[in-house]
């Protein structure tokens, strides 16, 4: 080894010497982008727990990376069909309420979860639901339902979610069937809708889409609202719906590792969030709804009342819930490898 | 008699002797031209990526504020610092061991040396996670940097190999017969021929692992988040100029870098050659 | 005698870091990726103790084996691009650039340095309707409407392009480099040409960095799953995807290790390849 080498190396020993070694912690594997930084350095500043929040884009790495054990995290965040899949395989702790000082915040309408009955193993924060978006300049009329997205009228300027659930919930509810469906017969014509529709597409993206819309890449992409009411902010050209043939409402909470750390900071940490002030910094950050009903009047007028944030009850009412499929999601997964290996 | 060698045509010279020239200049703007652009929209005043809208340094400080940036830029030197050191060490090593000497399991050896490359990553990667779970190493930087050297330690083999391979080993026989061993041939004689060959190797070790998403995803622990897995991340929020900037602002700090490390031949390059 | 036992401890002491490394962090975890392509799941991915054959009679399905051609095809093109450019890149600086060549190689490593996400997004803007090269193109008048680039096979090859090039020049240097200049020179002065000359010495005295750098472009662009997506909309399954799929998405851990373990005996079968041609250039010394 030359001196250079020794050198570098001994200065990369150094570097990683110096990284600060943290008082009180806090670690959380949650969803990118729905927990602001601001609200996370706020805590940091009330409590003096450094908090460090590392990100995944889907429930299945998230579940991946707790299947190999020892994550080292306190908090996780999954969606309702997750949290469930993840008590089977006893990753959760029981939570106990009396610990989450301001529990009471929590909307009635979320305290008995199909998924969660009682919130046992979970606190549900921020919701939201599967649609899509459009771009105005590029349509001629308005897009109120998934038959859009297989509209020949839109060839090449259409992207679907690159997620089985979410494609599949356009490829069941086109056809008139739920979304939940385990029936092998409704999961195969979904399958041939989805091949049918894949030459007309542009892609398949969960990446980048809000992006793709807002700049007029795309003209109507499959979105969950979360993602794309971020762009909507800058570009008011872009319009959220919930199709009129149902679409999905998700969950995204936060739930505490059976082998967490540091559960203390943890509960403390969902006191804080539930707070209603703090509940509305983050849909202000955001622009996702959440569970705590009051945070709801300390927003704008402009947030509180728009309905691709907050969807009325009787949109809602119509949207399916996605829960774990259990052995139906072979179905599935055989059904999307053939539709993402189509030609 | 006069020497039998052909003069080239000026047809000769210019296409087909040129043509490594043309081709590397339109290469070279292949690749550099999209970071032009993109640093130079860094400077955007609006939000778009694609739409110019005035001159600010406005994404310049938004990047230099932002934490987890800082924090993911500094686990990702370590790690790309830390893995091509031991790859390029440990590779050219080995590299210079096959390419010299017979000894049992010498193609098995190169072979494996080779597999990380045709292993797909994430396979490494959960391997890599599901073995040190089972053995009770907590996830972290020391994980990573295993991970990472696992990915570049094949391009920096070969690329020693490669080099060794075209070495006259008529020098080395001398040094032997002149009463050197085994380390001092090696030392003297072979490591200073093949010093462009290392350095090239853990140029580009070091380049992989600041790259690197798939193994960094599995292998990260927390508070390990490495620059890719953090941009990934934000890429997720929409282009804006923030990453841009990003992006201008590392083109500045591997500028720098290389200055300082290639500072020394500077002089020697400006010099015109004596020929 | 006991300068060949000397010999021997020396090459064991050069050898024993690589052998370390490669016995603890492969071979384990390959055994462990081979158990697991055995293996049984349960609904919810778990992997589960037991002996199968399943996983791998479920790989030779139709869906499969287009997902390997599809890999096969997009690696096969990008190893030819990468090499047919590269090449000649990499002869320049060996030959003609002389003391500029360091600066040239190290220019060449710059896009990498910042990282690879944030210049594929460079080309998802460039390449975008709205983009640079389609503004040109309208403005130019050679179009009547933005050109859609994104979601095609072509930008996908231009990102892969993009992402293994510098690999393809690297290696290829290193093996020009040292070529000694009066061998050439003798080729000339014996009367060849400039192509002959190239042909008949440079380019065989090349050939291990030519090897390293299609073995170093073909098999990961095989395993590549940013780009297609990406660039190329997402359409075109190939390995990469597929692995990521099966063992992220569909936590179909057994299956995931069975596609594995099969590209990796295929591709061994292509590295055992590599190495006689490697070998038998090096015993050309």
């Amino acid at each position: 080894m030359t001196r250079l080498t020794f050198a570098l190396a001994a200065s990369t020993l150094a570097l990683a010497a110096a990284a600060p070694a943290l008082a009180e912690d806090l670690r959380i594997f949650g969803w990118a982008g729905e927990m602001p930084d601001e609200v996370l350095q706020d805590f940091e500043a009330e409590t003096g727990i450094a908090v460090t929040f590392d990100t995944f884009d889907s429930n299945e790495s998230l579940i991946a990376k707790l299947d190999a054990g020892g994550s080292g995290y306190d908090l996780v965040n999954p969606s309702q069909y997750a949290v469930q899949i993840l008590v089977n395989r006893g990753k959760l702790a029981e939570l106990d309420h009396s610990r989450i000082e301001t529990y009471d915040k929590i909307g009635p309408s979320f305290t008995q979860v199909s998924y969660d009955p009682g919130n046992k193993y979970s606190i549900p924060y921020v919701w939201g639901t599967t649609g899509l978006a459009y771009n105005k300049t590029c349509v001629d009329a308005p897009i109120t339902g998934w038959k859009a997205l297989f509209d020949e009228k839109y060839k090449g300027r259409v992207y679907m979610l690159d997620n089985m659930l979410a494609a599949y919930i356009a490829g069941l509810q086109v056809n008139g069937f739920d979304a939940n469906t385990t029936d092998p017969a409704e999961i195969e014509k979904a399958t041939e809708t989805l091949i049918a529709q894949k030459p007309m597409l542009a892609g398949y993206n969960s990446t980048n889409f809000a992006d793709l819309v807002s700049s007029g890449e795309a003209c109507i992409v499959e979105s969950w609202s979360s993602s794309v009411l971020q762009a909507i902010q800058d570009n008011p050209d872009v319009v959220y719906v919930l199709p009129e043939e149902g679409g999905t409402m998700w969950i995204d909470g936060y739930s505490i590792l059976t082998d967490a750390p540091n559960p203390d900071a943890a509960y403390r940490f969902l006191s804080y969030i539930l707070r209603p002030e703090v509940a509305a910094k983050t849909t202000e950050l955001t622009q996702t709804a959440t569970v705590v009903t009051e945070s709801k009047a300390l927003l704008p007028d402009a947030l509180a009342k728009n309905p691709a944030v907050f969807p009325a009850e009787s949109t809602i009412a119509n949207a399916d819930f996605i829960l774990d499929l259990g052995d139906a999601m072979k179905l599935y997964q055989d059904g999307w490898t053939r539709v993402k290996a189509a030609q | 008699m006069r020497s039998a060698r052909a003069r080239p045509g000026w047809f000769t010279r210019v296409f087909v002797h040129g043509v490594s020239g043309w081709v590397t200049l339109l290469t070279y703007l292949f690749m550099l031209v999209p970071i032009v652009i993109l640093v130079a929209f860094a400077f955007n005043a609006g939000k778009s990526t694609v739409v110019w809208t005035g001159f600010s340094l406005g994404w310049f400080e938004k990047v230099w504020h932002n934490r987890n940036i800082a924090r993911a830029l500094h686990v990702s030197l370590v790690v790309a610092l830390g893995s091509a050191a031991l790859s390029t060490a440990i590779g050219a090593l080995a590299a210079v061991a096959i390419t010299r000497r017979e000894f049992p399991g010498r193609d098995l050896l190169g072979a494996a040396l080779a597999a990380p490359l045709v292993l797909p990553e994430i396979v490494l990667g959960v391997g890599l996670l599901v073995f040190m779970s089972f053995a009770g190493v907590p996830l972290g930087y020391g994980s990573m940097i295993v991970g990472h050297v696992l990915v570049s330690i094949p391009f920096a083999t070969l690329i020693v190999r490669a080099a060794a391979a075209s070495l006259d080993v008529r020098l080395e026989d001398a040094a032997a017969d002149l009463g050197a061993n085994e380390w001092q041939t090696f030392r003297l004689v072979t490591l200073p021929q093949l010093m462009p060959a290392i350095a090239t190797a853990f140029l580009l070790s070091a380049t992989l692992s600041f790259d690197n998403l798939v193994m960094s995803t599995f292998t990260s622990g927390v508070g390990t988040t490495t620059l890719p897995l953090r941009i990934y991340s934000m890429l997720k929020l929409g282009i804006t100029p923030e990453i841009n900037a990003l992006g201008a602002l590392m083109v500045v700090a591997n500028v720098a870098i290389l200055l300082l490390v290639m500072g020394r031949y500077l002089p020697l390059m400006l010099k015109p050659n004596r020929r | 005698m006991r300068r060949a036992l000397r010999q021997r401890i020396e090459i064991g002491a050069m050898l024993a870091p690589s052998v370390l490394l490669l016995g603890v962090f492969v071979l384990v975890p390959l055994c462990v990726v081979a158990a697991y392509s055995f293996a049984l799941r349960d609904p919810y991915g778990a992997v589960l103790p037991g002996f199968t054959l399943r996983n791998y009679a479920d790989l030779f399905q139709g869906v499969y084996l287009l997902v390997f051609v599809n890999s096969f095809e997009l690696a096969a093109s990008t190893t030819a691009l990468c090499l047919l450019i590269g090449y000649p890149v990499a002869y320049f600086i060996a030959f003609k650039a002389g003391r500029f060549a360091p600066a040239l190689l190290l220019l060449l490593l710059i896009p990498f340095w910042i990282n690879f996400l944030i210049r594929i997004s460079a080309w998802v803007v460039l390449l975008g309707r709205g983009g640079l090269i389609n503004r040109g193109l309208v403005g130019a008048g050679l179009v009547d409407a933005p050109v859609g680039m994104l979601g095609s096979y072509g930008a996908t090859l231009v990102g892969m392009v993009y992402a293994f090039l510098p690999l393809t020049v690297f290696p290829v240097y290193a093996a020009l480099q040292p070529i000694d200049r009066r061998l050439i020179e003798a080729g000339a002065d014996l009367g060849a040409g400039p192509a002959e000359t190239f042909l008949r010495i440079t380019l065989p005295l090349s050939l291990p960095g030519v090897l390293a750098a299609a073995l170093f472009v073909f098999v990961p662009s095989m395993g590549v799953f940013a780009i297609p997506v990406l660039l190329g909309g997402g359409k075109d399954i190939i390995l990469g995807n597929l692995i990521v799929q099966l063992f992220l998405e569909f936590r179909n851990i057994p299956l995931g290790a069975a596609v594995s373990m099969l590209l990796l005996a295929f591709a061994g079968l292509g590295i055992l390849l590599y190495m006689r041609a490697l070998r038998r250039v090096e015993a050309m010394r």
